[in-house]
């Protein structure tokens, strides 16, 4: 006797995520095998991410090099700059790309920190002389040409800066790990004189050594990150009578760059992967629960392998935090606005984007930088190129493990990806050699009013929606299920999938 | 005649030669040579009388001169104390007032350790203040710094559990604020100590100098014992003087009266025998005519005495 099909909805598949570390056959259907190239969208459906649109038009000082880091220059009185570092050089500009870069000044390495200060911006890179510029000088300088420059010296070019409660902090020397200078209050090119100082946190690790990596600041508490500890001083804003608050053994920082600000919290990168400051201090104790639990194998991977730079950035707007591996060429998507049952963040993957620099600019844009200069995160194609946007589920066993599953159908719903090209695939048991059936959204042209009235159409037909019965082959106990789409100027949004499928026998 | 010739002769201004030529004849008439002569001799008596009794009193009152010389000598006396000690007073061969004075034994020996001790004081009261003050502040300071390391060590303990060990701020000359208090602290006492050592310094050495006083005054006093204990025998020996004195006083008014007695019997009889050759003389020489040559005579005799 035929057997009665069974309709699977996968409702909003992957809204949790890519989850990597629980056994596929145990895991949720909406978390994500992989999730390439998507976000959570606004309606918690994986979708494509955006793309990246190059504003650089001439981009002579970058060569072939790529922009490593982003900062835009903002003063009281309205001055806006945006610098960036690359090419070994100092430069300004988004369309331009102009090398600022001081007379007889060196640069062999990128790796600079870029933050604003009390109307100027400065540039600190381990064992350089930090850089400063402000409106009035018009150009960049060395700190120690600034007039009243004091106590700028080789000790103090560290690798880690910091703006916060009225001084410049820094951190990561070449040959002092431990020490932590700040400059006089509100005066970034003296830090010799006034209310300037140092403390060597040596003494203070709670492991007996460590080296110290990052700095943040944070419902007035000076947190200083270390590889693999953390210790937090109270009363920053006097620096002289600050005091040790807290000390958290066991979870660091593996680099400067990936310490964010959410406005309430404070994002880092550990060892173990993501971390909150907050609830870092709240547990303590271990086991510290992880923003990144559901990805904590590939960031640890990622982090061992990682040859070049790491590049984060937060954005309120975008609602994500990312972070590059910029020798891998991978990117971690974690959507900040909530988390799961177990305290992640869901998290995502880009990869092969190109990007190596984040800067989110006060008016909200996401600037990144890449070899061909700055861009802008906005549409959906990287500079007029397609990405490709992949999602495929874990293991289904839809109840029963033990079962053959014989796929009928396979029905996605797509909200928009106009007139793009759609691969789904599907495979059994774990086989990573997948069944694929390509079909082609529909296309829907906007109109604007008083741009396509009268030409090519009247008016738009709100939001495109795609649905597709796509006959499936084949049977297993588990299936995979995968949607793959070549993103070229249209977002996409995968609403749900419905699997139709016959119950087997028992295998 | 002669006399005429003479009386010419004078009164012709013949000289004084021919004066004593008419006196001298004159003078040669028996009845004025003898009463002349004899007047003249008892003059002479008695004039040489006169002369006898002012020899005989200067002679006396030498004498009486040196008896009292010699009663009115010093009379050297010795004082000696009950505790040994004496006092000798001596007249030496000049003439001069030699006293000497002498401790016992036990008293020169407490004066000499009294004198000794006031040197000594003396010395330490000359000696530099560094070395003392150095000492003095040395001491001091070892008594503080037991306290204060253990405050070093509570507040490196402080710091260390606030994580401030390493800190260091250029407004607080380095170190921090808790740690700048502690050196200020410190500093202060060492402060103060170094100023305590300096004035223990100045008023040891005062207290050195006042003990070498009161040993220095010390060691006089059997001195001053003795010579307090000399007063009585002084007055006594003023008191012998003042008798002495006051005897020879008596005595050389008794010997004067005498020899003024004398001298006026022996000036009446000189004057009797004066007047008696005066009135011989006087006799002699009175004119018994009217002898012009003689009135001349003793006109011209008038005129060589006047």
């Amino acid at each position: 006797m035929a057997q009665e099909l069974q309709s699977i909805n996968l409702v909003a598949p992957a809204f949790k995520g890519v989850n990597t570390e629980d056994s596929p056959l145990a895991q949720d259907p909406s978390f994500a095998e992989i999730a390439d190239n998507a976000v959570i969208d606004k309606r918690g459906r994986i979708a494509s991410r955006k793309g990246h649109n190059v504003i650089t038009t001439t981009k002579t000082v970058l060569g072939t090099s790529s922009i490593r880091a982003i900062e835009e220059f903002r003063d009281d009185a309205g001055n806006n700059k945006i610098f960036s570092v690359g090419n070994n050089k100092i430069i300004s500009g988004t369309t331009t790309l102009v090398d600022e870069t001081p007379a007889s000044y060196t640069i062999t390495a990128d790796n600079w920190k870029i933050v604003n200060f009390n109307d100027k911006i400065y540039f600190f890179q381990r064992g350089y002389e930090p850089l400063v510029y402000d409106n009035a000088g018009g150009s960049v300088v060395k700190l120690s040409t600034v007039s009243g420059a004091a106590g700028v010296a080789s000790t103090m070019y560290g690798n880690e800066v910091l703006a916060a409660y009225g001084r410049l902090w820094t951190a990561d020397f070449s040959s002092d790990k431990s020490t932590i200078y700040w400059c006089d209050l509100l005066i970034g090119h003296d830090w010799s004189g006034g209310t300037s100082g140092s403390i060597d946190v040596s003494k203070v690790w709670p492991d007996g050594y460590d080296e110290i990596v990052a700095l943040a600041a944070h419902n007035g508490l000076l947190i200083i990150f270390g590889k693999h500890s953390i210790i937090v001083y109270q009363g920053a804003e006097a620096p002289a009578t600050m005091s040790l608050v807290d000390t958290v053994a066991g979870v660091g920082c593996v680099d400067r760059d990936t310490v964010q600000h959410t406005g309430t919290d404070v994002l880092f990168l550990s060892h173990t992967g993501l971390k909150s400051f907050s609830r870092t201090i709240q547990e303590k104790s271990m086991p510290i629960s992880s923003l990144s639990t559901n990805i904590t194998k590939d960031i640890i991977s990622a982090l061992q392998n990682e040859s070049e730079f790491y590049r984060t950035v937060y954005s309120p707007e975008e609602g994500f935090y990312l972070i590059a591996f910029t020798g891998q060429n991978v990117i971690y998507c974690f959507d900040v606005r909530g988390t799961l049952e177990n305290g992640a963040y869901r998290a995502t993957r880009w990869v092969g984007t190109g990007f190596t620099a984040f800067s989110r600019i006060a008016d909200g844009s996401l600037y990144i930088g890449t070899t061909s200069g700055i861009s802008e995160y906005t549409g959906y194609s990287d500079n007029g190129l397609k990405y490709r946007f992949k999602y495929y589920s874990p293991s289904l066993t839809f109840g029963d493990a033990s079962r053959a599953k014989i796929l009928k159908k396979l029905k996605p719903t797509l909200i928009g990806a106009n007139d793009a090209t759609v691969f789904l695939k599907w495979a059994y048991n774990f086989d990573t050699t997948y069944s694929t059936a390509e079909f082609t959204v529909g296309t829907q042209i906007t109109g604007y009013y008083g741009e396509s009235e009268y030409t090519t159409v009247e008016f738009t037909a709100g939001q495109l929606t795609s649905q597709r019965s796509i006959n499936a082959t084949g049977y297993g106990t588990s299936v995979v299920v995968g949607l793959e789409a070549d993103i070229n100027g249209a977002a996409l949004s995968l609403q749900e999938i419905n699997v139709m499928a016959l119950i087997g026998k028992l295998l | 005649m002669a006399v005429a010739t003479d009386d010419e002769t004078i009164g012709g201004g013949g000289g004084f030669f021919d004066f004593l030529g008419g006196l001298g004849s004159y003078l040669m008439q028996p009845d004025v040579l003898l009463p002349g002569v004899v007047g003249g001799l008892l003059t002479g008596e008695a004039y040489g009388r006169l002369s006898d009794i002012g020899q005989q009193a200067k002679l006396g009152a030498e004498t009486l001169a040196a008896q009292q010389l010699e009663q009115t000598q010093f009379r050297p006396f010795t004082v000696t104390t009950a505790t040994g000690g004496a006092m000798d007073t001596q007249v030496t061969p000049e003439g001069a007032i030699a006293t000497t004075m002498g401790l016992s034994p036990e008293e020169e020996a407490l004066q000499q350790q009294l004198l000794g001790g006031a040197g000594t004081f003396f010395g330490r009261a000359e000696q530099p203040m560094g070395a003392r003050e150095q000492a003095i502040y040395d001491r001091m300071r070892g008594v503080q710094r037991p306290e204060e390391e253990r405050q070093r060590l509570a507040l490196e303990e402080r710091m260390a559990a606030q994580g401030r060990l390493g800190l260091s701020s250029a407004a607080y000359g380095g170190a921090t604020p808790e740690l700048l208090a502690q050196q200020t602290a410190i500093s202060e006492a060492r402060d103060r100590a170094m100023l305590g050592a300096m004035q223990q310094a100045q008023a040891e050495q005062m207290q050195q100098a006042q003990l070498g006083q009161a040993f220095l005054g010390a060691g006089y006093i059997p001195q001053q014992q003795l010579l307090a204990a000399t007063q009585p025998a002084q007055q006594l020996a003023a008191l012998q003087q003042q008798a002495q004195l006051q005897g020879a006083g008596l005595f050389g008014e008794a010997t004067m009266s005498g020899l003024e007695a004398k001298l006026i019997a022996e000036q009446a009889r000189a004057n009797l025998l004066g007047q008696t050759g005066t009135g011989l003389l006087a006799g002699a020489l009175t004119p018994r005519t009217d002898n012009s040559l003689i009135a001349s005579a003793i006109s011209g005799l008038g005129k060589f005495f006047d």
